[in-house]
């Protein structure tokens, strides 16, 4: 027995001191420069100028010593995306959990699969990606015309053709897409007029113009063009079943895009470039894109996704990094966000706070503004946030989020006098006292309708920076007399209440949801979505208007936005807006996010995107793979 | 013969008993929680999506699809067939994945981290429990507080602890993932030797949890049988103590064998703790994003596993005493 417990002993000692011995699989180097780079970026070329052809740069030509290691200097590491395994690659399916490769929205992602235009968040401008130069709608506005650049081409090396763009939009259709289901509204169809040029022909309204002419704008830089040929090819292999049309894996799919699969297992994905991308053609890119290799491990939380970031292994983040100033000031790591100081990102999103307008008192609008303006919305930002969204008095509130393009939308001094910063105690008690609305029987709290004002304020358990949020909501309630406590449901129990109407008597009096942040129907589909009726008492409703407001005047003008062209018409009909939003407050948003975190690790790659970067037109921080931010990618350098 | 006969067939009935309440368990209980997993593929899908009818079709599509909106029995009548063919179905939370291919990549880590982990654990606190029952004087007095230290710290507690000292702190071993985050699977030896290095936290931090129990158990077994009368007996008439320590050991194991055939059986559930804090790509952090997503095929299939493997063990316990020592076999018979 003495002689197994040796062995036993023996064994136990050496595999540790072995294993203790190995580096932790290639720790990455240490940091080369902890400095963001001050030399001024190469600006981003504008893809439609004609410049001469360059010769393709593979940044880096050696082949890895070990096939089987991915090279750190070729390779650039993400987190915060995927945190379970790819599913598909299927760019018609919208469950692939691939969040690199699929991902078709306002600025959707194309690393992969290519969209005509590439939205630019920074100037809400449109940029041609597969398209060659702008787009037109006719006088009549009825339809738009594009055409494609001669250039393009898939990963087979066949051109990419309007019969593309047109099949792909009549398989939306036939199969019942998410493409197809959220534009067959607003597109009727889309031809191939020749083999370069696009009509895309809009729906229309009872004018005889487009009925949403925002939506087919916004449908050329949200939606991916995919080969006819692969198409016909997974019709064949699923019979023309649209749900196995839908679930196909699709391995052997043809992109355009600049990565493809490498490689994808239960705990990463790894994209690889395609070195005969037709964007590295001069009347694109003129280049390909830096990194041979796009990564990302699944990590379990977003503690093990800053830890990996902490130790090198992550050089793009787009997770919720608490206190992300302590990671360069404390922590002195090569670290850092778009703007060097708070608000850290550009703020696109507004997490909001909705009223169920049918819980006593919350139709009451002296009690929807009253807590609203009580609300201590600095330590929301300060504690929740962790200082990373602007304060409502750097961006007073309206609907816009803090982008230059949409604060200037509205005429700020009319709604100067409707617009609060929060932490007013004693507005909000005057406002409810001039309401009637009192503690008559002296218990504390007030009444309405003969009962206490009892509420509760909900978020996803789990979600803390959210429930950090809804604790101050709730005490700003108990200054002002009114008792609203905090409840935190399970997400699967949550999403499906707050979606569906009408929503329970108790549990959900004010519950946080999020909402549209910066795209090309923007600040329209935001104001849509908090405002109108379409939304309001409706069943499997992800849009917004989840507490069942309605006013008429709202619905009309936000019906008559999108055939606006008049800069000053839009103007007015967006600050009329503003004015009904502040003064009904069907809800009320806690703070700004970003559209995406985008903090970066500059350990091995610099040149990421930064506020004054040099870049024309400006990449945005949308983590090198989003819209027009995934000009980012070319102009990455490596920190040696 | 007849009497094992009818022990065996008593036995093979209860395990059948307990298998068919069981498996109606496993399909019920995770679709009795609270929420709608459709709603979330729903809101995955919605992304982008504006229009309310829009929102309403797509959700009717994916309930068609998964079977959610038949009635419950209908449900698990389908259930039934598909599980006797082999098949488990779709996801839901990794949708068109099948839940057969998520068990089969993930269960090889599983074992390959628990089975081990068990067996080094029970040698080894075995060994201490029985030398500690020996010898005696100092060395047991360090290892029962100790064992009983480490025995009574959950396993998230042990994980936690060996992450801090040895992952973060001491930076000896890698914190997350079964393997280098700048490699590709292969049979390379960078790759094997990145998964040895992966492997030691969370191995050692289930090896300790085990050594502990064991050894508790081992040395209350071993000083019970050092006292018996067998062993005063023997020692009278002269055996050496060798000889004595053997027979003494071959007793006291019994229970400790039942301890190593159940841990055996609840192997999958009981790697969770470890596989969650390590980021571990086993079948435990695989339930756990089955229960965190609704998905009601993964749950099921993964506590069917547990079941299957628990009742096993069980059973081959059951049937092994009924070999092993008689008085069993003849108490439940008679």
């Amino acid at each position: 027995m003495k002689k197994l417990l040796y062995v036993v002993s023996v064994l136990v000692i050496v595999s540790m001191v072995l294993a203790a011995c190995a580096a932790p699989t290639a720790t990455p180097a240490p940091a080369q420069s902890t400095e963001a780079p001050e030399a001024p970026a190469q600006p981003t070329e504008a893809p439609a100028v004609e410049e001469p052809a360059q010769p393709t740069e593979a940044p880096v030509a050696e082949e890895p010593a070990d096939p089987n290691a991915l090279p750190r200097e070729q390779t650039l590491y993400y987190n915060g995306l995927q945190w379970s395994s790819v599913v598909c690659w299927n760019p018609y399916s919208s469950n692939c959990n691939n969040a690199i490769a699929i991902g078709q929205n306002d600025n959707s992602r194309v690393p992969m699969f290519e969209t005509p235009y590439l939205y630019n968040m920074m100037d809400g401008k449109q940029y041609p990606l597969l398209a060659d130069g702008p787009y037109a709608w006719n006088d009549a506005m009825t339809e738009i015309t594009f055409k494609l650049n001669a250039a393009a081409k898939w990963s087979d090396g066949t051109p990419v053709t309007a019969d593309d763009v047109a099949y792909t939009w009549a398989s939306n259709i036939k199969y019942n897409t998410q493409a197809g289901v959220a534009n067959k509204d607003y597109i009727d169809t889309i031809i191939a007029k020749d083999p370069q040029t696009v009509v895309i022909k809009a729906k229309l309204g009872e004018d005889g113009k487009a009925f949403n002419p925002l939506q087919v704008n916004a449908y050329l830089s949200s939606y991916y063009v995919i080969q006819k040929a692969w198409t016909q090819k997974l019709e064949e292999r699923t019979g023309g079943d649209a749900a196995a049309f839908l679930a196909d894996v699709a391995e052997d799919v043809v992109y355009s895009g600049p990565y493809h699969k490498y490689f994808s297992d239960d705990t990463k994905v790894v994209y690889i470039r395609d070195d005969n991308y037709w964007g590295q053609d001069a009347s694109m890119w003129g280049k390909l894109p830096v990194p041979k290799y796009l990564a990302h491990m699944f990590y379990k939380d977003n503690a093990a996704g800053t830890t990996a970031m902490k130790a090198g292994e992550v050089d793009v983040s787009q997770q919720f990094n608490s206190n992300v100033q302590d990671l360069w000031l404390k922590d002195n790591l090569p670290i850092s966000t778009y703007l060097a100081e708070a608000p850290y990102g550009v703020g696109a999103q507004l997490p909001t706070v909705y009223y169920n307008l049918a819980s006593n008192g919350l139709d009451q609008v002296a009690v929807r503004k009253a807590i609203a303006i009580a609300i201590d919305y600095d330590t929301i930002i300060a504690n929740a946030m962790t200082n990373q969204s602007a304060t409502f008095t750097q961006v007073p509130r309206s609907l816009m989020n803090p982008t230059p393009g949409e604060q200037a939308l509205f005429d700020h001094d009319a709604v100067k006098d409707l617009q609060w910063a929060g932490k007013d105690i004693e507005g909000a008690k005057k406002l409810l006292d001039d309401a009637g609305i009192v503690d008559s029987n002296g218990d504390g709290w007030r009444e309405y309708n003969g009962k206490n004002l009892h509420y509760t304020a909900t978020c996803p358990e789990g979600w803390s920076d959210w429930q950090a949020a809804v604790e101050v909501v709730a005490a700003a309630g108990k200054k002002i007399g009114i008792d609203i406590v905090t409840a935190y449901p399970d997400w699967g129990v949550y999403q499906t209440v707050v979606t569906n109407w009408p929503l329970p008597e108790e549990g959900y009096d004010l519950f946080m949801f999020w909402n549209d942040g910066a795209g090309p129907t923007q600040p329209w589909g935001r104001i849509r979505k908090f405002m109108s009726s379409e939304f309001a008492e409706t069943t499997n409703n992800w849009n917004g208007n989840m507490g069942g407001y309605k006013n008429p005047t709202a619905d009309e003008l936000i019906k008559k936005i999108p055939s606006l062209t008049d800069p000053a018409e839009l103007k007015a009909v967006y600050t009329e807006l503003v004015e009904i939003y502040l003064t009904d407050v069907p809800s009320f948003s806690l703070m700004y996010k970003p559209q995406l975190f985008h903090t970066v690790n500059e350990s091995v790659w610099t040149n990421f995107p930064h506020e004054g970067d040099g870049t024309n037109p400006a990449v945005p921080p949308l983590i090198l793979l989003d819209g027009w931010g995934i000009a980012g990618l070319y102009n990455l350098e490596l920190v040696d | 013969m007849k009497g094992y006969r009818n022990y065996f067939l008593n036995k093979l009935l209860w395990l059948l008993i307990t298998f068919f309440f069981a498996f109606i368990l496993n399909f019920t209980l995770p679709r009795l929680m609270p929420g709608d997993p459709v709603a979330a593929i729903t809101a995955r899908v919605a992304q982008g999506m504006s229009n309310s009818t829009g929102m309403k079709e797509v959700y009717e599509r994916y309930a068609e699809q998964f079977g959610t909106n038949k009635p419950i029995l209908e449900q698990f009548i389908l259930y039934v067939k598909n599980v006797a063919r082999g098949n488990f179905g779709a996801s839901f939370s990794q949708f068109p994945r099948p839940v057969g291919d998520i068990l089969k990549t993930s269960i090889i880590w599983t074992v390959a981290l628990q089975f081990p982990a068990i067996i080094v654990g029970w040698l080894i606190g075995n060994t201490l429990g029985a030398l500690a029952a020996y010898q005696k004087r100092g060395f047991d007095k360090l290892l029962l507080p100790t064992s009983i230290f480490i025995s009574s710290l959950p396993a998230f507690g042990m994980a936690v602890i060996m992450m801090t000292i040895f992952g973060v702190n001491l930076k000896w071993f890698p914190i997350s993932g079964g393997y280098g985050f700048d490699l590709i699977p292969s049979l390379s030896w960078s790759f094997v030797w990145s998964v040895i290095v992966h492997y030691q936290l969370p191995f050692w931090s289930i090896v300790l949890i085990t050594i502990g129990g064991q050894a508790i158990g081992m040395r209350s077994m071993s000083i019970y049988e050092l006292n018996a009368d067998y062993v005063k007996y023997s020692r009278f008439l002269g055996i050496k103590d060798r000889k004595i320590v053997g027979y003494v050991f071959r007793n006291a194991m019994l229970p400790q064998i039942t301890g190593l055939a159940l841990s055996i059986g609840t192997m999958v559930g009981g790697t969770l703790m470890a596989e969650i804090i390590f980021s571990y790509p086993g079948l435990g952090f695989t339930l756990l994003s089955g229960i965190k997503g609704q998905d009601y095929p993964l749950i099921s299939a993964v506590t069917l596993i547990i079941t299957v493997m628990v009742l096993s063990a069980n059973f081959i316990i059951e049937i092994l005493y009924g070999i092993i020592d008689p008085r069993v076999k003849a108490a439940q018979t008679d």
